[in-house]
């Protein structure tokens, strides 16, 4: 069952590892913003 | 109905669902974060002091998941787009082309259609901006 299903569907780790990255990709991003953000907020409230 | 069955007949779903679950935090984040940045920017204007160049760049930026309609900034983003988009027809045409004989080859033939659709319209975009002065 399990490796009738892998042999059926292997092709699909290539979108889910897609999938994975924009995840990934997006966690990043959102990262730096919210490093620049709270950079911004501390320099702010230093000066 | 095992997992296996309900698997073969709708693994196809794993993709819309992701489209709608990226799409949705994507506009949540975009959202909050453009209200941070105008927030912050508006505090610097107010003590009279320059906003830092990286936070006026992100306010600039446009977001990947906004929902405004128009035309895209860029000049060249609607022939690139249209490139893409027919790239991605001609795969997924290709792709319903080798496993016709499947019965859930429609899934294949349905984004290959909606690219193609997608890849008329960046052409057109592109044909409209290129006229446009």
């Amino acid at each position: 069952m399990t490796v009738e299903l892998f042999r059926d569907f292997w092709w699909l780790m290539f979108p889910v590892f897609g999938m994975v990255m924009a995840i990934l990709g997006m966690v990043r991003d959102h990262d730096y913003q919210s490093q620049i953000i709270r950079q911004a907020r501390e320099k702010l409230e230093r000066k | 109905m095992t997992f296996e069955e309900l698997f073969t007949g709708y693994w196809w779903l794993m993709f819309p669902v992701f489209g709608m679950f990226i799409a949705l935090i994507g506009m949540f984040q975009a959202e909050s974060r453009s209200r941070q940045v105008m927030n912050l920017i508006k505090s610097y204007v107010d003590q009279g002091k320059e906003p830092p160049p990286e936070l006026l760049k992100m306010a600039q930026e446009r977001s990947d998941y906004n929902m405004d309609v128009g035309l895209p900034t860029p000049r060249s983003s609607g022939l690139w787009s249209f490139f893409v988009f027919l790239a991605l027809a001609a795969g997924f045409g290709v792709g319903y082309w080798w496993i016709r004989a499947e019965e859930w080859s429609f899934a294949f033939l349905i984004v290959a259609v909606t690219m193609g659709v997608l890849a008329i319209g960046s052409l057109i975009i592109a044909l409209v901006q290129r006229n446009r002065p």
